[in-house]
C-alpha cells in the first residue's frame, strides 16, 4: 500500500545503459506538494535517476529498467504504460532553456494544443501559466515575438510556464539554474518554492546551497547508489552516514 | 634570440598569407574569366526574338529559342516536384527514424556517395526505364533523371540540417507529451527550415545546369511542345546542339542561352547564400536586421 501523501514511490530501481549498471537498488519516496532535491557529485546518477520518472531513457536504444516506480497506483516502468499520458502528468524542465522556434505564446500553448485546448480557454490557460511562472508582466505586450528574443533566465521561466500549462502532477527539474546568472537563479528558486502548492517537485542540483534553500527533502547519491535520504534540515545538519557528511562539508565532490 | 624568433614567425605568417592570396586569386580569375566571356559573347545577342520565337530553319538568320526556355522550365519544375518530396522525406527518415539502424546507416552512406554520381548514369537509367518501354524519347524521362539527381542532394542536406537541431529540443517536446510526428512537424522541421530550403534551392540550381541526363531522355525538339510524353527541348541540350552546328547565328544564340542559364543559376545560388545568412528572404526583415 502506498501512503496517502506519497506521490511517487521508487522500489528497488536498477537502471542499465547497455550492460553498464548505473543505478543500483534505489528506494525513495517522493512526498506530495514537497520539493525533493537530488544531490551528489558529478556522474553519480542523479540526472539518470530523474529521467526514469518520465521514461526519457526510452528515446534511446539499449537502456533497461528493473524494479518499480509507483505513480497513481501503477508501476510506470511497465511496458504497456502510455508514455504520452505519463509525460503529460510528469513534466520536465531541462538544464539549458529549450524554447521552441515559435512565438512566446505558441511556446506555452504547445502542450495545451496537443491536448486539444482551443480559443478563449487556450488564451486564459496560457496567461495563467505565464503568471504562475512569474513571467506574465515581462512578456504580456510581446506574446507574438519569438521566444529567442527573451533572456536566458526568461527563457527558462518560459519553459517552466510551458511545463505547468498542461497541469502536471509532478515537475522534474534537471539543474534548471546551472546556465543562469545569480539574479535569474534567485527568481527561479522563488518560483519553485511557490509552485509546490500546485505540484510535486523533484530537482537535481549541483548546488548544495540551492538544495538547502528550496527543498523539503534531500537525497544524497553516490556512484549510482542512494546513500541517504531525509528531511533537508537533518541531512544538512545531522547526517547519519559519514559519506553524506563528507560531501556536505565539502571534503570531496 | 627572442627577437629573431618573433621575426621568423612574422615572416612565415606573411608568406603563408601571400600563398593563400595567390590561390584565391587563381580561383577567382577563372571564375570571372568564364563569367566575363559569357557576358561579352552572350549579352549582346539577347533580344526579343530569342524568347518569343521557336527555332528557325538551319542556316537562316531567323528564329529564337522559345521552345528551349519553355521546355527547360517544364522539365526542371517537374523534376523538382518529384525530387524535393522524396529527398525531403528520405532525409527526415534518416535523421529521425533510422538513427539507430545499421541498415539505414549504410543506406545513408550510399546516398552520400550518390551525390557525386556522374549525371549521365541517371540519364542511362531513365533511358532504360522510361524511354525504351515507350519507344521514343520523352520529357518525363528527362525530368525523372533530374529528380533522381536531386534526391541525394536534398536528402543529405536535410539529414545534416536536422542533425544540427539539438536533441534537447526534441526531449523538451517529448516531455510535454507530444507524439514523434508532431515533434518532427512542429519543432524539428521548423528549427531546420532555413537550412532545408537552402538545400532545396541548391538542388534546383544543381539540376538546372545538367545536360548529360537529358541528352538521350528528353532529347530535343525544334518546336514548342507541352506534351511531356514527347521529346522536349531544353536549354542545355539546345546549347550543345547549336554550339556543334556550323551556323554563326546558332552559335550566337547558344552564347545568349548560356548567359541566361548561368545568370539564373547565379541568382539561385545567391538566394541560397542570402537565406543562410539572414535566415529569411523577406526583404523588409532583412532591412530591419541590417539596421
Amino acid at each position: 500500500m502506498q501512503e496517502r501523501n506519497v506521490e511517487i514511490e521508487v522500489r528497488n530501481l536498477n537502471f542499465y545503459y547497455g550492460k553498464e549498471k548505473v543505478l543500483k537498488n534505489i528506494n525513495l519516496k517522493v512526498y506530495r506538494n514537497k520539493v525533493t532535491a537530488l544531490i551528489g557529485p558529478s556522474g553519480c546518477g542523479k540526472t539518470t535517476f530523474l529521467r526514469c520518472f518520465n521514461r526519457m531513457h526510452d528515446l534511446y536504444v539499449g537502456n533497461r529498467y528493473e524494479g518499480e516506480i509507483i505513480f497513481e497506483g501503477r508501476n510506470i516502468l511497465d511496458k504497456n504504460v502510455d508514455l504520452i499520458e505519463l509525460r503529460s502528468k510528469i513534466g520536465m524542465v531541462f538544464q539549458k532553456p529549450t524554447p521552441f522556434p515559435m512565438s512566446i505564446f505558441d511556446n506555452v500553448a504547445y502542450g495545451l494544443r496537443l491536448k486539444g485546448v482551443k480559443g478563449e480557454e487556450l488564451k486564459e490557460k496560457v496567461e495563467e501559466a505565464l503568471k504562475a511562472a512569474a513571467l506574465w508582466d515581462e512578456v504580456k505586450d510581446r506574446l507574438k515575438e519569438s521566444a529567442f528574443s527573451l533572456s536566458g533566465g526568461q527563457q527558462q521561466r518560459l519553459c517552466i510556464a510551458r511545463a505547468i500549462a498542461v497541469e502536471p502532477k509532478v515537475l522534474l527539474f534537471d539543474e534548471p539554474t546551472s546556465a543562469l546568472d545569480p539574479i535569474s537563479t534567485a527568481k527561479i528558486e522563488d518560483l519553485i518554492v511557490q509552485l509546490k502548492t500546485k505540484v510535486t517537485i523533484v530537482i537535481v542540483t549541483h548546488n548544495m546551497q540551492q538544495a538547502a534553500r528550496i527543498s523539503d527533502y534531500t537525497a544524497f547519491m553516490y556512484l549510482g547508489e542512494l546513500i541517504e535520504v531525509g528531511p533537508t534540515e537533518k541531512i544538512f545538519t545531522n547526517p547519519e552516514k559519514k559519506l553524506t557528511e563528507d560531501y556536505i562539508t565539502g571534503r570531496f565532490g | 634570440m627572442e627577437k629573431i624568433r618573433i621575426f621568423r614567425r612574422k615572416i612565415i605568417n606573411k608568406f603563408m598569407l601571400f600563398i593563400s592570396f595567390l590561390a584565391a586569386l587563381y580561383g577567382l580569375f577563372w571564375l570571372f574569366w568564364i563569367l566575363g566571356t559569357l557576358f561579352v559573347n552572350g549579352f549582346k545577342h539577347i533580344n526579343w526574338e530569342l524568347f518569343v520565337q521557336d527555332s528557325g530553319p538551319p542556316g537562316l538568320n531567323i528564329g529564337g529559342l522559345r521552345q528551349a526556355f519553355v521546355g527547360h522550365f517544364i522539365i526542371t519544375v517537374l523534376g523538382t516536384i518529384v525530387g524535393v518530396p522524396i529527398g525531403l522525406f528520405a532525409g527526415i527518415y534518416y535523421a529521425e527514424y533510422g538513427r539507430h539502424s545499421k541498415f539505414f546507416w549504410i543506406l545513408r552512406n550510399v546516398t552520400d556517395i550518390m551525390v557525386s554520381t556522374p549525371s549521365i548514369i541517371m540519364g542511362a537509367v531513365m533511358y532504360a526505364l522510361l524511354v525504351v518501354p515507350l519507344n521514343h524519347f520523352n520529357a518525363l524521362s528527362g525530368s525523372m533523371a533530374l529528380a533522381m539527381l536531386m534526391v541525394p542532394v536534398i536528402s543529405v542536406t536535410t539529414f545534416e540540417m536536422l542533425n544540427l537541431v539539438p536533441f534537447t529540443l526534441r526531449e523538451a517536446a517529448y516531455a510535454l507529451g507530444a507524439y514523434k510526428w508532431q515533434i518532427i512537424k512542429d519543432i524539428v522541421l521548423r528549427s531546420a527550415k532555413v537550412g532545408i530550403l537552402t538545400g532545396v534551392i541548391l538542388g534546383v540550381a544543381r539540376i538546372s545546369g545538367e545536360t548529360a541526363p537529358l541528352l538521350f531522355t528528353a532529347f530535343n525538339n525544334h518546336y514548342l511542345s507541352f506534351d511531356i510524353l514527347k521529346p522536349m527541348a531544353s536549354l542545355t541540350v539546345t546549347i550543345f546542339d547549336y554550339a556543334m552546328s556550323p551556323y554563326e547565328y546558332w552559335h550566337n544564340q547558344a552564347w545568349a542561352a548560356s548567359f541566361c542559364l548561368a545568370f539564373f543559376i547565379l541568382v539561385l545560388s545567391l538566394l541560397a547564400k542570402f537565406l543562410l545568412h539572414y535566415g529569411t528572404l523577406n526583404v523588409f526583415k532583412i532591412i530591419k536586421k541590417k539596421k
